[in-house]
């Protein structure tokens, strides 16, 4: 086996993820090969520093952020053609080390952030964990303006039809997330104990627009919290009910 | 749930106006109650117009317009008719799917439906883009419908109505309103009852003539004028993100205002109060007897309240 095909299995050598006869093999080139035990060996040692580090929970907007590429990345491959997901799908794995490069930069960027994170009593605003729950994926288009029949596209009326209740729970969702969006940028004056008490009744109010079935009753509780959202954000009904601003 | 009889509509009586694209076809058909009342009536139309009639009887009467290109899509409308035994009548519509005949466009199709239906029914109605309409019924109803308008006149018992982008107007209602849209305006003329509710995210709120004991008014973006009376010793919220607010109220009886916008204005000797709300009252407090409380807020609006003789 030569020096690139066992530098392309360390990473699962070293996580034991080779099989016997393979982790043989591999074992025995590290013995020979001056140049290959170097590269094991620092992969080795990177892998052990990230292990010390002491864990660390990111910062809300740092998550967000990941949300957001991922839904963006679920989009833009929804809109893809089947044949260029399907090629995707079926093409050749990236290479082991990709992994080792990815915990590289996860490690850096956990590093940077603790070096540049602000102190902990900077009333800089932080985004509500549970923004990016809202954020909506517009597979299917929103219900149109008033006067204009949702059948400007291609499907025959009785297909068109079908696509009526994701319309309308899409065109929830966008408000939902508008007022999401307000809530988080109000949210940098709420007290902790206001932040707690709308995340969790958000996150709760989510969790029944995805569990209920889609048409009406996905709408009733797409409807129910985009009323709490805006007691929150604009009546300041925690505030009131709380006494605390 | 058991159905005693299920019902299609075919044509009974079929005709083609002249200046009309395509065909047309008009139908009627009465149902009269079976061993109950009829209670409820479900209305799901979501290739067309609705509108329900209360009037003094028992049956319901249906006037169905289907309108198509040409008569195999035609006869691919299809509106059902499901009497309960437990007083309820659902209505629907649909599309039948293209099998041989070419495909046809959402747009070029229409099924209008007219319901005649017994004042004390309960109306639970569905449109997509068409007009939803309700009136002279007397057990208040819940409307639905996506970009259609809805029309709400003359109407007693509690009323919901929700659309995600058509305007909403509720004339003569009496009786507690929750009405709610996205992006669309709400117009609100002579209300009555315990409560009402409205809710506009990217729309305006009117309001006139209203009563109601407890009003909550909401909006994201839109402003929101009222006229009405102060409800007597109930509670009143106006609330926009950005929208202004103007309030002009006949009083009955003593009134407590509490109102914070970016400037506001209450007619009537104010206090500012450390948390950046304004203050004022407005009559004599009677000895045992709490005055009505309005809350006014915009956070980027102007707050103009007022007392009307």
């Amino acid at each position: 086996m030569s020096c690139t095909e066992i530098q392309r299995r360390l990473t699962a050598y070293l996580d034991g993820e080779l099989d016997a006869d393979r982790g043989s093999v591999v074992r025995g080139h590290l013995r020979e090969c001056e140049a290959c035990r170097l590269v094991a060996r620092d992969e080795a040692a990177l892998r052990d520093g990230l292990r010390t580090l002491p864990t660390l929970d990111p910062p809300p907007s740092l998550w967000a952020g990941v949300q957001a590429q991922l839904a963006a990345a679920e989009v833009a491959d929804a809109k893809r053609p089947a044949w260029r997901r399907a090629v995707a799908r079926w093409a050749p794995r990236a290479p082991r080390f990709a992994a080792g490069g990815l915990a590289a930069a996860a490690a850096i960027t956990v590093l940077w952030w603790r070096a540049h994170r602000a102190p902990a009593d900077d009333p800089s605003p932080s985004p509500s964990p549970v923004a990016t729950l809202l954020a909506p994926v517009p597979a299917t288009p929103a219900v149109p303006a008033r006067g204009v029949t949702p059948a400007a596209g291609t499907d025959d009326v009785t297909a068109d039809l079908t696509h009526d209740p994701e319309r309308a729970s899409t065109s929830y969702a966008q408000a939902a997330d508008e007022l999401v969006a307000l809530a988080t940028e109000a949210r940098a004056q709420w007290s902790d104990e206001r932040k707690v008490a709308f995340d969790t009744k958000l996150v709760e109010l989510r969790a029944t627009v995805d569990h209920v079935a889609e048409g009406r009753p996905r709408q009733r509780a797409w409807r129910e919290l985009i009323r709490y959202l805006q007691g929150a954000v604009i009546r300041d009904e925690i505030a009131l009910a709380g006494g605390a601003r | 749930m058991i159905r005693a009889a299920t019902l299609a509509l075919v044509c009974a009586l079929a005709g083609t106006a002249g200046a009309e694209p395509g065909v047309v076809e008009r139908s009627r058909v009465e149902v009269q109650p079976g061993g109950r009342a009829i209670k409820q009536i479900a209305i799901e139309n979501p290739l067309g117009d609705v509108r329900v009639e209360g009037y003094d009887g028992n049956a319901i009467q249906i006037e169905t317009r289907k309108q198509a290109p040409d008569d195999d899509t035609l006869d691919r409308l299809r509106v059902s008719l499901v009497p309960n035994p437990d007083g309820t009548v659902r209505i629907t519509t649909t599309a039948d799917p293209a099998h041989e005949s070419p495909p046809v466009a959402r747009g070029a199709v229409r099924i209008d439906l007219i319901v005649r239906a017994p004042r004390d029914a309960r109306i639970d109605a569905v449109a997509g883009a068409g007009k939803l309409e309700v009136i002279n019924m007397d057990a208040g109803g819940e409307l639905d419908t996506a970009s259609g308008p809805i029309s709400v006149r003359n109407v007693a018992g509690e009323v919901m109505t929700h659309s995600v982008s058509g305007p909403t107007s509720l004339a003569q209602v009496f009786g507690s309103v929750d009405a709610q849209t996205i992006s669309s305006n709400l117009e609100l003329d002579t209300i009555g009852g315990e409560r009402l509710i409205a809710t506009a995210s990217r729309g305006k709120i009117a309001g006139r003539r209203v009563r109601s004991r407890e009003v909550q008014l909401t909006t994201t973006e839109g402003s929101i004028t009222l006229e009405g009376e102060t409800p007597l010793r109930g509670h009143m919220v106006v609330a926009s993100l950005r929208g202004d607010l103007d309030i002009r109220l006949r009083r009955a009886g003593a009134v407590r205002i509490r109102a914070r916008g970016a400037k506001v204005m209450l007619g009537a000797p104010a206090h500012d109060q450390p948390d950046g709300w304004v203050e004022a009252q407005i009559g004599q407090l009677s000895r045992g007897v709490n005055p009505a409380f309005i809350q006014l807020r915009s956070h980027y609006g102007i707050v103009k309240f007022s007392i009307v003789d």
